[in-house]
């Protein structure tokens, strides 16, 4: 430790060290630090000293080639500059920000739409993708319209209401087809089994026999359902039994009796509610009724002779048992085969529909009995009130009034006439915009129903509920214990699975699991039922930690997770029969629990044939960390690939290019972090060698604290957990603001991250912080806006 | 049927505007004809279509024994009688390129057929094949149609990696290739066919509902359009400017509107939902789409591939519940090729619905089918054995002169691409050589 650095060593650190380039006649990087020479710059020019700060501390700067100041010079002048960057913070005045305008993005729109009109029919599906910035796609500066986007909303707004008051679109039977992967590649010729068949679970659901997809049902109604079976059983064995199950619950079982399925087809109709499905074909007893020799479970009873005369032509009896069996019997050769699977699944329909509107919407719209004018005025009111999410006057109310007036003129039923009014309101600015209205003085309170609906499109993405909005018409949201009050009764709620998917999905950015297309060679065991799998179990692991108000901590360190019997097999871990998750403890195994155990992280941090110890290592500083590197620079050299595994091994290969000294300054920090994680492969199961290679999982912490393995790896980031808060405070912090943080949010996102320990890391504690805190509660008008042109255009 | 026709006729030009907010009644061609007629054109255009079906066909119930004029309508040539001075039965030729190529036998068949060049045996990435003829043809009349081409399929595709014997999905689920490197997908889905031609408007109101619902929207514009700008005037810059971006969007929207009112009026009817449950019903809607291109010279070039190699759809409806593919390979036994016949005539009875139409939609000074040259068949003749030889092929239409009621026998082990090179030179496409073609053969002669 040297002597207190004071304002002059600064400057003479920089001179000596740093204006040679970033001066004003080279301005090195846009950077001229010759022009920064008194104290005041320290906080006037404050995002440039943070980013010399930074790449003095990473070794960036100076840069090889020049003389290196000495390290203690080093650390004298950052310890200095920090200091006073946290003087300022602690000193600066409180400036709860200005959010913009926010529209409603998809997840948030089809939320609403759902809860006003009690019609779930997702038309946000279509729109065009919102634009995210901060990580995050509801910030109200990102947040476009185009006039695409707007044609969209008209046609939205049609379909929803005329869905709610007419009942939906009568839609004629119509097929769609979902090829199911084939990944069943065996060439066998012996009577083989798979090795790991303990026990297993009867339904085949968990086997890689079966196979699953998503759909979503456009209406109630009687579908259809055809299932193209492909694959082999041995000659002699006992028919298979496929099953349709929808949502894990069996529709129907089938008898097929051939040894060459391709093609067979069996087919089932059911009704099944609007919504998305999951839908699953699977074998029953798979590995039941096979020929002796294959020494399964209740082998088969049928003659030990094959069905057909394995080669030339076809008997007599041959053909009487083609006759009796159909074609599917295979008849060139022996059939040793077990890769019964499925081809595709075709769904038809709806061939019944209800017709007509559901009551609960009904219920919604039509608040008052009579088809008089009087009525519409208050049906109009109402719902214009719920959907701006605020009281209306009657002046505000009356054009919509006359959309109804318009209608009636027209000759148009009293319906149609509503119609026609509450599609305008779908279309208003003040539905599609969270507005807020500036109010007198530098900064004040947004309104107790601005409030409203900041919370609930926080905690739920969509509209402030009934008790909501009471609160705040009777003035009391605001006050603490009722906003307590209604935030923990909001976190219960299930609306509250919208962090899970909106926050926390692309926090940790785990949705980008539907996605990912890891390479079929190198991962066969890769399938649609281990991608859903993967995904369910974040989620459950997400909403547990929300629901039963567990330490945020846990998603670094928990000892626990959530499987099924899919997940458990590919984990490794015995004993957990079907598909259903359980909470397993992990906490006795290799791979351990946390976050950074769960596959589907794991996948989309890899590239589809390998590891990427930097995109592993990124993703750590920037969500676990809070110390998001810096984007790479032009014109960078990828890593020869073809050798990775071959030649060399991926940590050789990425240590020469880490030579590159434009690299090194970043990828020093990301790539040891990553590399931690080498246990895991590019799909997130566990391994201890890398192509012919011994994984070598030592690893390093940007503090330069080493350790071994995703164990200690995970030991260390707990020891980090202030970063990790900290990280986590701001996420959640903008991702509820909708905007981006500034500096003088950061005081608030101390304080808050300072105050978790004592309530014990607690998920609600880190929400009613938040909640409370100033930018939430708070708005900047806009005359007192920071930046002069802001401020002259708001003159009126 | 499933869709009614209702209303009235569609225009030429409403077709013409296309994504604007065009719409279209089924059956398209009723609704068309009148139209059409009135906008005949003296100048008729070269159109060209490629029908593909799967599995090769039984031989023996294709081939006519007789050659020239009085040939003789096979059983599953019979279903074509009503056409047969406008068929050109065509024996002899072979995909040469499949032959000499490795990989499955079903992926080198359709993954070299039309372009007559060897495919790459590759089940990965690096899929490489040849530009095929009908691309050719589609990129010399680029700038004269809207959609330069329609790849059409009735069985999904979505198939990706291996799909026969080490070779990649691309080479069945594909029939017509942009460029060596580039496989077109096939569009399953009529709606989306639709879409693509005509846009997206909802079809099916009558025309008092569709004027009272515009004027509501025009209304509900006009609301919205006041209803921004007083809330603009009371905002911050930054709210401001969504609101500005919001305004734009409606003036955009009022201005696509009033230009749309000047439009001529659009027939009523439905448009197809999705994919029809009956397959049947399914091809001919695709085969009307087909046509209803053309006819409108939205489109010139289609190729359709009723099913793809490898195909395994089964055929209940006349008495086929088995799949065809397997079923293909029948060992000569005789229940299996009777079977495989019935595919190959219901293919064929399909085939003539497309002829039908075209022969009956008036085009110029004549019909559509005599402007245009249509392949049907298949790149295997005998499935059980995967032959390349002596294909399975006919010519349809009267483009470029075309005199049809014949069987043309061609030399054995002629190359398909000789054939190709009349297609295209019948068509206005000067063509000297194509893919491992040695000449053309000329069916004008």
């Amino acid at each position: 430790m040297g002597a207190a650095v004071e304002p002059p060593q600064v400057f003479s650190f920089v001179k000596k060290n740093c204006t040679g380039c970033h001066n004003a006649k080279l301005t090195s990087g846009d950077i001229n630090l010759a022009a920064l020479d008194s104290a005041r710059s320290f906080d006037e020019s404050r995002e440039i000293w943070e980013r010399a700060v930074v790449k003095l501390k990473t070794g960036e700067m100076p840069p090889p080639g020049v003389p290196k100041p000495s390290a203690a010079e080093v650390a004298g002048v950052t310890r200095y500059l920090e200091a006073e960057f946290l003087r300022q913070d602690r000193t600066a005045k409180p400036d709860p920000g200005r959010v913009t305008a926010r529209r409603l993005n998809r997840a948030e729109y089809n939320n609403t739409v759902r809860d006003l009109l009690n019609v779930d029919i997702r038309p946000a599906d279509n729109f065009p993708n919102d634009e995210s910035a901060f990580g995050f796609d509801n910030i109200g500066d990102a947040l476009t319209l185009s006039p695409v986007l707007l044609e969209k909303y008209l046609y939205a707004a049609e379909r929803a209401v005329r869905t709610a008051i007419f009942g939906p679109e009568k839609l004629k039977p119509a097929m769609i087809h979902y090829p199911l992967p084939v990944r069943i590649n065996d060439l066998v010729t012996k009577p083989t089994l798979p090795k790991d068949l303990f026990n297993y679970d009867f339904s085949g659901l968990s086997t890689r026999h079966a196979a699953h997809i998503t759909h979503r049902f456009p209406v109630d109604g009687e579908y259809s359902f055809r299932v193209v079976l492909n694959g082999h059983r041995p000659n002699q064995s006992e028919p298979v039994h496929p099953a349709f199950f929808i949502d894990g619950k069996m529709i129907k079982e089938w008898e097929v009796d051939a040894t060459d399925l391709e093609g067979q087809i069996v087919e089932v109709r059911t009704t099944v509610t609007a919504g998305d499905h999951l839908l699953s074909a699977s074998y029953l007893k798979t590995y039941h009724g096979l020929p002796p020799s294959y020494k399964g479970p209740e082998p088969s009873k049928r003659p030990p002779e094959p069905l057909i005369s394995t080669r030339g032509k076809l008997t007599e009896k041959d053909i009487e048992t083609l006759r009796k069996y159909g074609t599917k019997i295979k008849t060139d050769r022996l059939e040793t085969r077990v890769d019964n699977r499925f081809e595709s699944l075709d769904i038809g329909g709806p061939f019944t529909q209800p017709e007509g509107p559901a009551p609960a919407s009904l219920k919604a719209v039509f608040v008052c009995p009579q088809q008089t004018p009087a009525c519409a005025q208050a049906i109009v009111a109402s719902f214009a009130r719920r959907a701006f999410r605020r009281p209306l006057t009657a002046v505000e109310a009356a054009p919509f009034v006359k959309l109804y007036v318009l209608a009636r003129q027209q000759g148009d039923s009293f319906q149609e006439g509503i119609a026609a009014a509450l599609q305008g309101v779908l279309v208003s600015p003040h539905f599609l915009f969270r507005v807020e209205r500036d109010r007198p003085g530098a900064f004040a309170p947004v309104s107790e129903f601005e409030l409203a609906s900041r919370l609930s499109y926080f905690l739920w993405s969509t509209m402030p509920d009934g008790a909501l909005m009471a609160a705040a018409a009777q003035g009391r949201l605001r006050q603490p214990a009722v906003l307590a009050a209604q935030v923990r009764r909001m976190l219960a709620d299930p609306k509250a699975r919208a962090l899970v998917d909106n926050f926390a999905g692309q926090w940790l950015q785990f949705k980008n699991i539907d996605v990912m297309k890891p390479d079929v060679e190198k991962f066969p065991e890769f399938e649609d039922n281990l991608r859903y799998s993967m995904r369910r179990e974040t989620e459950l692991f997400l909403g547990n930690l929300i629901r039963s108000d567990a330490s945020v901590l846990e998603i670094l360190d928990a000892k626990h997770t959530y499987l099924n019997e899919r997940l458990a097999r590919f984990y490794g871990i015995d004993g957990l029969a079907g598909p259903e998750f359980r909470r397993v403890d992990m906490s006795k195994t290799e791979r351990g629990g946390g976050i950074l155990a769960h596959a589907s992280i794991l996948t989309i941090s890899s590239y589809s044939t390998r590891t990427s110890p930097v995109l592993r290592g990124k993703w750590i500083l920037e969500n676990l960390l809070d110390a998001p590197p810096p984007p790479p620079p032009p014109a960078v050299p990828t890593l020869d690939e073809s050798k990775v595994g071959e030649s060399a091994t991926l940590r050789q290969q990425m240590e020469a290019h880490r030579a590159n000294p434009a690299c090194a300054s970043c990828h020093s920090r990301m790539d040891p972090l990553g590399f931690g994680l080498e246990n895991l492969n590019a799909i997130g199961s566990w391994r201890t060698m890398d192509g012919k290679f011994p994984v070598d999982a030592s690893g390093l912490l940007p503090a330069g604290r080493a350790f071994q393995g995703p164990g200690e790896l995970k030991a260390q980031l707990t020891k980090d957990k202030d970063a990790f808060v900290r990280g986590l405070t701001s996420k959640l912090l903008t991702y509820g603001l909708g905007r981006g943080l500034e500096r003088f949010d950061r005081p608030v996102v101390n304080s808050i991250a300072a105050r978790l320990p004592a309530r014990n890391y607690r998920f609600s504690a880190l929400v009613q912080d938040i909640v409370k805190s100033l930018p939430f509660q708070q708005r900047r008008s806009a005359t007192n806006s920071t930046t002069p042109a802001a401020a002259g255009a708001e003159s009126e | 049927m499933t869709n009614i026709i209702t209303g009235k006729h569609l225009s030429r030009r409403a077709l013409l505007r296309g994504a604007g907010g065009a719409a279209v009644a089924l059956p398209l061609l009723e609704a068309m004809r009148p139209a059409l007629a009135a906008a005949a054109t003296t100048k008729t255009v070269g159109r060209v279509a490629v029908v593909y079906v799967p599995n090769g066909i039984i031989m023996n119930q294709w081939l006519p024994a007789k050659t020239g004029a009085d040939f003789e309508l096979t059983r599953v040539l019979k279903p074509l009688e009503k056409f047969r001075g406008d068929i050109v039965v065509v024996s002899g030729l072979s995909n040469l390129a499949a032959s000499k190529s490795k990989g499955g036998g079903h992926a080198r068949a359709s993954g070299s057929f039309l372009s007559a060049t060897q495919p790459k045996y590759t089940a990965g990435a690096d899929v490489r094949a040849g530009t095929t003829f009908d691309q050719v043809v589609a990129r010399h009349f680029a700038t004269e149609s809207r959609v330069p081409s329609l790849q059409l399929g009735c069985e999904d595709s979505r198939m990706v990696g291996n799909c026969d014997t080490g070779s990649s999905c691309a080479y069945t689920n594909s029939l017509s290739w942009r460029n060596p490197e580039t496989p077109l997908a096939v569009e399953v889905n009529p709606r989306s066919v639709f879409e693509r031609l005509f846009g997206t408007m909802d079809p099916s109101l009558d025309a008092a509902t569709r004027a009272r619902r515009a004027l509501y929207k025009k209304s509900i514009l006009d609301l919205t359009l006041e209803n921004t700008q007083s809330l603009t005037g009371r905002l911050g810059s930054s709210d401001k400017r969504k609101m500005d971006e919001y305004l734009t969007s409606i003036r955009e929207v009022e201005s696509r509107i009033a230009k749309s009112e000047k439009d001529p009026e659009v027939p009523t009817g439905e448009k197809p939902s999705g994919i029809p449950f009956e397959f049947r019903e399914y091809v001919k809607l695709m085969f009307d789409l087909q046509v209803i291109a053309w006819q409108s010279d939205i489109s010139r070039v289609s190729t359709m591939m009723i099913g793809r190699e490898g195909s395994v759809r089964t055929y209940p409806e006349i008495g086929v519940p088995d799949p065809h593919h397997p079923l293909t390979h029948h060992r000569n036994h005789p229940d299996f090729i009777e079977k495989v016949t019935r595919i190959n005539v219901l293919h064929a009875e399909l085939f003539s619905h497309f002829l039908e139409r075209l022969k009956s939609t008036p085009d110029g000074d004549g019909t559509l089918l005599d402007h245009s040259t249509i392949l049907y068949g298949g790149a295997l003749s005998d499935g059980n054995g995967h032959s390349n030889d002596n294909l399975p092929l006919l010519v349809a239409g009267h483009g470029g002169g075309l005199r049809g009621g014949r069987h043309v026998a061609a030399d054995p082990k002629t190359p398909v691409a000789n054939l190709f090179v009349d297609m295209m030179e019948r068509t206005g496409v000067p063509t000297a050589r194509f893919g491992d073609s040695t000449g053309r053969l000329d069916l004008t002669a």
